[in-house]
């Protein structure tokens, strides 16, 4: 069948495009009637949901049926059998809703990361009741963490992926704290709607030109008496370094040649500058700033950032680092 | 469309339990089974864990297909249905074992476990013993672990699922006992159940060939029980009438056809005190019902009296059913008898034993009256050599010569077969009862119990100016017979010939005690019905019960226990209790006016609340010194108490 014949999203029918409505219309009403949540939410009765699920609904279709048998059978055996059955459907319904109310999840920060690598929201899950919770899991749209279960007292971080495809801030509107302890014959889950957001780092430039030529500053630091001796740290090969400073197994961890730095040696530095970049457009720019600096940070070198409007003066270090990079990740992005 | 076949060992947690669960649902319908689907069954399990173990390959799809068609054409060969209790649970194993074996993913094993759970049920449908209760509720616990299980974390142990199971049964269980009592139960099933065909039939049956009976009074199963309601007859009027044979072949008994035979309603009038009783009869597989004789009437819906006073329901007793009657120990019955009824209970085969009709004619003739002729066939019997015994020699065709003239060594139904011949041979019209005789008392729960030892046949001839008169030929041979009852006969021979008499008293009044149990169960629990609700609901005060007064209690106790239920679990879920002396120092920085920070030690609050003059500088001093030593020092008790003293003493 073509998918252009074909009048409903990606081959789901009506029936789940009915679905997908109702939910978004659902989840709309929830976000409506629970507000914004602070970074630390404790789970209240009113705002965990339940409903069976798909073995929930055989499992009642089956009581059913049981009790169908037994009345026409008349036997009392069975009509026993049937009420505990039923009556474990009664229980595991509230045993489920109990297993999330009053878990308390707090935002416990995310990394940055670069664009097309997977953001992972922390979220600590604390259970500060006296009894187990079993089978916790987070989840938002198409994605979930892993389930773990939370003994009393404990606290657990769960870590939810979010793939990036673009830099600048991303944030996590929504996401979602399930469970289907005991049976699985309920779903009972709670929506939250935290402030969180992540950072997302331009994607790195895979084949960058060559980065502007470093410029020595000598003197810019203390000379040392050892001379050679003291290892200081790695830079990026340069032709004319010694081969006996090529630190090989770098190499054969990373595929790149470094060199042996050692204290004593000239420190130099570099400017990467926007504007200097011959080439590509806005994106393509900040890929291959991205790129530099990220190697630049692997050698001891200093480095500056040059934007239109902001200067990162030569320096070294992850604040450096983290400094510049964000910069590139928010380039141009404020006013949206 | 390949669909991958490997397994991983990712199932190792819960299969064990999920094979564990199948297995103690289908062992009750191992002796129903046919042995190819058990040895199947057991064998799939077997082997399905060995290859999770192995992380082997399952069988591939069409060899699966195969299998399964060659499974279901079994069971269809085997029953030639595939409704009703034995061929459905058969096709349950069946279709267990083909799941087993593509098993791969852990939802599989839900389809596994509603098997099994129809499995219990359909165990439930088949037969109901004292011990059908336990064993349901331990297969569902094993059941609820099984799934429990399945969706466990790695760290949870299977004891930890186990205690889990359990407590839900445990709080499902308050629930299941309000549903079970008020659950409005029907007089009338909304369809046919059912029958299986090739049930075998147990009791008494409708015809009677010489070693029928003894055959039958090896068996010390229940045949029903009786509660009188006021006195309990003697034991020479325990007659349990069942139906009534008016044909004779030449060697067999049997009834007559309903529009051949005589369909005249024979008028019953009772003379003396009516007896109340209530029966409850163990399922037969036919329709016969037994009364005391001679019935009056019954409670039972759909059970109508033959022309011949035997009672029959419209379907056969396929399930224990409890009856409520009226009988009259003193009764006469119609006086008139057509001439065609009257030949047709003088009817026996032209030329069939010779010797024992010329012996008649012989006899009547000498009698010179119907009854005189009774009175000396009776004392032939008492006094010529015969004998009473289980296990008579076989005969050959014509029955009663062999028996009379030969053998002479016989049971109930060769007295009574033998005496209806001679009668009718003298013209007196004669026909042969097939019931109960006897009934033992059980001094524990009251009742009395009928078994299948106890069947017993006997004669009853019609005289002139009389109606139908009972006789019983072998009250003539044996006596103690009928007034100790066959079993009781029969087991003190056995006691004495063995020399076992005291530890088999012993065993006796052990089985009367389980029969005691047995009897308030079949009443209470598997009886629960229609007419013992009611009673029940009255009992609890409810004004004329109804099915929407039942339901509303019902729905009524159900939300009241899951109240509860909610409640038990927000208690289960509280927070863990406070520190007593946390509590306390709470109580003293409330009193101080002062709002302790985040993180701020005691000793920094105490010099804070000292800098503020909240307290005299001693009080907060000692309150801080107590307060360390209950919290962190290793004397608990008197710390606190000094905290205590401290804190209260601020006032």
């Amino acid at each position: 069948m073509s998918s252009i014949l074909w009048p409903f999203p990606k081959s789901l029918g009506l029936w789940s495009s009915l679905k997908a409505g109702a939910a978004t219309r659902v989840q709309r009403w929830a976000r409506k009637r629970q507000g914004s949540d602070p970074a630390t939410t404790r789970l209240i009765p009113r705002r965990v949901y339940i409903l069976p699920t798909g073995v929930g609904i055989v499992f009642g279709i089956m009581t059913f049926a049981m009790l169908l048998g037994s009345m026409n059978y008349n036997n009392n055996l069975s009509f026993v059998l049937t009420f505990i059955l039923i009556g474990i459907g009664f229980v595991s319904m509230h045993q489920c809703q109990r297993n999330l109310v009053g878990l308390e999840l707090t935002f416990a920060g995310t990394e940055p990361v670069f664009a097309g690598q997977t953001m992972r929201y922390c979220i600590a899950v604390t259970n500060h009741s006296k009894s187990a919770r079993r089978g916790i899991r987070l989840y938002r749209e198409g994605l979930q963490s892993d389930i773990h279960d939370l003994q009393p007292g404990e606290s657990k971080v769960f870590i939810l992926p979010a793939p990036t495809e673009q830099r600048g801030w991303i944030s996590l509107d929504r996401f979602g704290i399930r469970t289907l302890f005991p049976f699985e014959l309920f779903r009972s889950w709670a929506w939250l709607h935290m402030n969180i957001s992540g950072l997302v780092y331009p994607r790195p430039a895979e084949r960058p030109p060559e980065p502007p030529p470093t410029i020595a500053a000598h003197g810019h630091r203390q000379h040392d008496a050892r001379g050679e001796e003291d290892f200081a740290g790695l830079r990026k090969y340069q032709e004319g370094d010694s081969p006996r400073h090529v630190a090989w197994k770098a190499y054969a961890r990373s595929g790149q040649l470094l060199s042996k730095q050692f204290a004593g040696a000239d420190t130099s530095s570099q400017w990467f500058d926007y504007d200097d970049i011959p080439v590509g457009n806005v994106e393509q720019r900040l890929s291959i700033l991205t790129r530099w600096i990220i190697d630049a940070d692997r050698t001891l070198e200093d480095y500056g950032l040059r934007l239109p409007g902001v200067e990162f003066v030569p320096a070294h270090g992850e604040t450096h680092r983290r400094a510049c990079l964000e910069a590139l990740a928010v380039f141009e992005t404020a006013e949206e | 469309m390949a669909t991958p076949r490997g397994t991983d060992g990712s199932l190792l947690t819960s299969l064990p339990w999920t094979l564990g669960a199948l297995a103690i649902s289908v062992a009750p319908h191992v002796p129903y089974l046919p042995i190819w689907i058990s040895a199947a069954f057991f064998g799939c399990a077997a082997w399905r864990y060995i290859t999770e173990k192995r992380r082997a390959a399952l069988p591939s799809v069409w060899l699966r297909g195969l299998l399964a068609l060659a499974c279901f054409l079994g069971v269809l060969a085997t029953y030639s249905t595939i409704s009703g209790v034995g061929p459905g649970s058969a096709l349950l194993a069946v279709m267990a074992s083909l799941k087993l074996l593509e098993t791969r993913k852990r939802r599989d094993q839900f389809v596994l476990l509603f098997i099994s759970i129809f499995l219990v049920m359909s165990s439930l449908l088949r037969e109901q013993y004292l011990w059908s209760l336990p064993y349901m509720i331990a297969s569902t616990i094993v059941i609820m672990t099984a799934w429990l299980r399945m969706s466990a974390s790695q760290s949870e142990t299977a004891r930890q699922s186990f205690l889990t199971g359990g407590r839900l049964l445990l709080y499902a269980a308050p629930l299941a006992v309000a549903m079970w009592i008020f659950f409005p139960r029907l007089a009338v099933p909304f369809w046919a159940v059912p029958m299986d065909s090739g049930t075998a039939t147990s009791g008494i049956s409708d015809s009677m060939s010489p070693g029928d009976i003894s055959k039958l009074s090896m068996s010390n199963a229940v045949a029903f029980r009786v509660k009188f309601y006021d006195d309990i007859p003697a034991p020479r009027d325990r007659y349990w009438r069942g139906l009534v044979l008016t044909v004779f072949n030449g060697r067999t008994w049997s009834m007559n056809d309903p529009y051949e035979g005589p369909r005249i309603h024979e008028k019953v009038s009772g003379r003396g005190d009516p007896i109340e009783y209530q029966v409850t009869l163990e399922p037969t597989h036919q329709p016969w019902i037994f009364a005391l004789d001679m019935p009056w009437s019954w409670s039972l819906e759909k059970t109508f009296m033959g022309p011949q006073q035997q009672l029959a329901h419209a379907r056969p007793i396929d399930q224990r059913i409890a009856y409520k009657a009226v009988s009259y120990l003193d009764y006469t019955t119609d006086v008139g008898l057509t001439d065609y009824a009257r030949s047709w209970y003088q009817r026996i085969p032209d030329g069939s034993n010779p010797r024992t009709q010329a012996l008649a004619k012989q006899m009547r003739s000498a009698a010179g009256s119907d009854k005189a002729y009774i009175e000396a066939v009776l004392s032939k019997f008492n006094q010529e050599e015969y004998f009473y015994t289980l296990e008579p020699p076989p005969l050959g065709s014509n029955s009663v010569d062999r028996f009379l003239f030969d053998t002479r060594r016989g049971f109930c139904e060769h007295y009574a077969s033998a005496f209806a011949v001679m009668m009718r041979a003298a013209n007196v019209p004669a026909r042969i009862v097939l019931g109960y005789q006897g009934g033992e008392i059980n001094p524990i729960g009251g009742h009395m119990i009928v078994r299948q030892s106890d069947a017993h046949a006997w004669n009853e001839i019609w005289l002139e100016g009389h109606g139908w008169y009972r006789i019983d030929p072998t009250a003539a041979v044996a006596p103690e017979r009928i007034d100790y009852g066959a079993s009781d006969t029969a087991r003190e021979g056995l006691g004495e010939a063995w020399g076992l008499s005291a530890p088999s008293q012993l065993l006796h009044k052990l089985s009367l005690a389980l029969d005691a149990v047995n009897a308030r169960w079949n009443e209470w629990i598997l009886g629960y019905g229609p007419d013992t609700q009611n009673r029940f609901m009255q009992w609890l005060g409810m004004h004329e019960p109804d099915w929407q007064k039942m339901m509303l209690t019902m729905i009524g106790l159900i939300l009241g226990l899951i109240a509860l239920i909610s409640m038990l679990l927000v208690w289960r879920y509280r927070p863990p209790a406070k520190d007593p002396a946390a509590v306390l120092y709470r109580r003293f920085t409330k009193k101080a006016g002062l709002e302790p920070g985040i993180g701020e030690t005691a000793q920094r609050f105490a010099r804070r609340a000292t800098q503020a003059g909240a307290l005299p500088a001693h009080v907060i001093q000692s309150v801080t010194a107590a307060y360390h030593d209950a919290r962190y020092g290793a004397a608990d008790e008197p710390a606190l108490a000094r905290l205590r003293q401290a804190v209260n003493a601020i006032g």
